[in-house]
């Protein structure tokens, strides 16, 4: 399994990280939106597709917006979600 | 511009703001702040800072002046929290702060919003001064003795702009939630930023800084990084780390406890913005010209 970790800020003390299944990273992501809908609207648009505008990490290395279509996410990675604004 | 005498600053809060955070009727938990911790002894020499934030008026004569294009405005679209959550509304931008429609004729002395690293880095060029460090914006903010607020450590909701002066006390995001989305049907998406200084003398720092308490976010110079390697810090925030430039300071849309002298906040440098993002400038002590001071 892949791992995603979510800001401490977005899940209010509660679990940050969580085990998903590997793929392509929008079907990673739309799976797990899916199945934490307290975190849908952070993470999906109107459109059910996610949001552009939050930094992707996989592994330590920055996905940039043009890439994430095509990006794959393996069983051993974790994908970091990280808003523009971060803490506080 | 205030000078702010050369001094050793404990730079971040003791152990026990994290304690108080977490007894506190506030969402998030204290490791969520852990960022501001340990405080470390930091060396600031003699500097100058702007007593506001730049305004509206101020960086539309450097637009006008020098013809520069904001990243929102290359970009064709800026970060506003619409009823639902952030968005990317087209069209927003320093001119037009909620979108297409709105705009800043009523408010050349409010701070200006949607403002990158880059872009404030560009105006404070054009003026001749600088970002401030990070280290900086704290001192000015609250002087050598820690103080939560730059006026104390006792919360006064009328000497900042923050949720809490238009809402009423707020301890839970929903009632966050509520405020706004009621905020946007009566009003649209606008920034509730209030003309600089509004506050003052009341809701000053001990070195006559206004708006060092909410009213927008401001860039610093500095790169985020951790007080100390071995921090607690929230695994995801960690990194941004060498990434990210600190952001201090807290806006019109936070809590009483995200405007605190200490409170820190990472933005990422590469183009973004919102529509509480803005900046002041500052400059060295030393006489002659600040341009030649900053390395160019």
């Amino acid at each position: 399994m892949a791992k995603i970790l979510l800001p401490a800020g977005w899940t209010h003390g509660t679990e940050t990280e969580f085990d998903v299944p590997d793929g392509p990273l929008t079907e990673v992501l739309k799976g797990f939106a899916h199945a934490h809908p307290a975190h849908r609207r952070r993470l999906l648009g109107d459109d059910g597709e996610p949001l552009a505008y939050f930094n992707v990490y996989v592994d330590d290395d920055p996905v940039a917006r043009a890439d994430r279509a095509a990006a794959e996410i393996s069983a051993d990675s974790v994908v970091v979600i990280v808003p523009p604004l971060a803490g506080g | 511009m205030a000078t702010v005498p050369g001094a050793v600053l404990r730079l971040g809060s003791p152990p026990w703001m994290a304690r108080w955070l977490e007894s506190e009727p506030q969402p998030l938990p204290g490791s969520w702040f852990a960022d501001e911790t340990p405080q470390i002894e930091v060396e600031v020499p003699a500097f100058r800072i702007d007593r506001r934030p730049v305004t509206v008026a101020e960086f539309a004569a450097f637009a006008d002046a020098t013809g520069y294009v904001s990243g929102a405005e290359r970009a064709g679209h800026g970060m506003v929290y619409g009823e639902r959550f952030w968005e990317e509304r087209a069209g927003a931008c320093w001119r037009t702060p909620g979108g297409p429609g709105t705009g800043v004729d009523d408010r050349a002395d409010h701070p200006v919003v949607h403002i990158s690293w880059s872009d404030a880095s560009a105006y404070a060029r054009w003026a001749g001064k600088r970002l401030p460090t990070e280290a900086e914006w704290e001192l000015a903010a609250r002087g050598v003795q820690y103080r939560i607020w730059p006026w104390g450590d006792q919360w006064l909701p009328d000497r900042a702009n923050t949720a809490e002066l238009h809402a009423g006390r707020l301890d839970a995001l929903d009632a966050w939630l509520d405020w706004w989305r009621d905020t946007c049907r009566e009003h649209g998406p606008l920034p509730r930023t209030t003309p600089v200084g509004t506050f003052a003398p009341a809701g000053d720092s001990v070195h006559g800084c206004s708006d060092m308490a909410g009213n927008v976010y401001e860039w610093t110079a500095t790169p985020s990084r951790l007080y100390a390697d071995d921090a607690p810090c929230d695994p995801a925030l960690r990194h941004v780390m060498g990434r990210y430039r600190v952001i201090r300071g807290g806006s019109w849309m936070n809590f009483r406890y995200q405007v605190r002298c200490s409170e820190r906040m990472h933005g990422d440098p590469g183009g973004w913005s919102n529509f509480a993002l803005g900046f002041r400038c500052a400059a060295s002590a030393r006489e002659g010209p600040a341009r030649d001071e900053s390395g160019g």
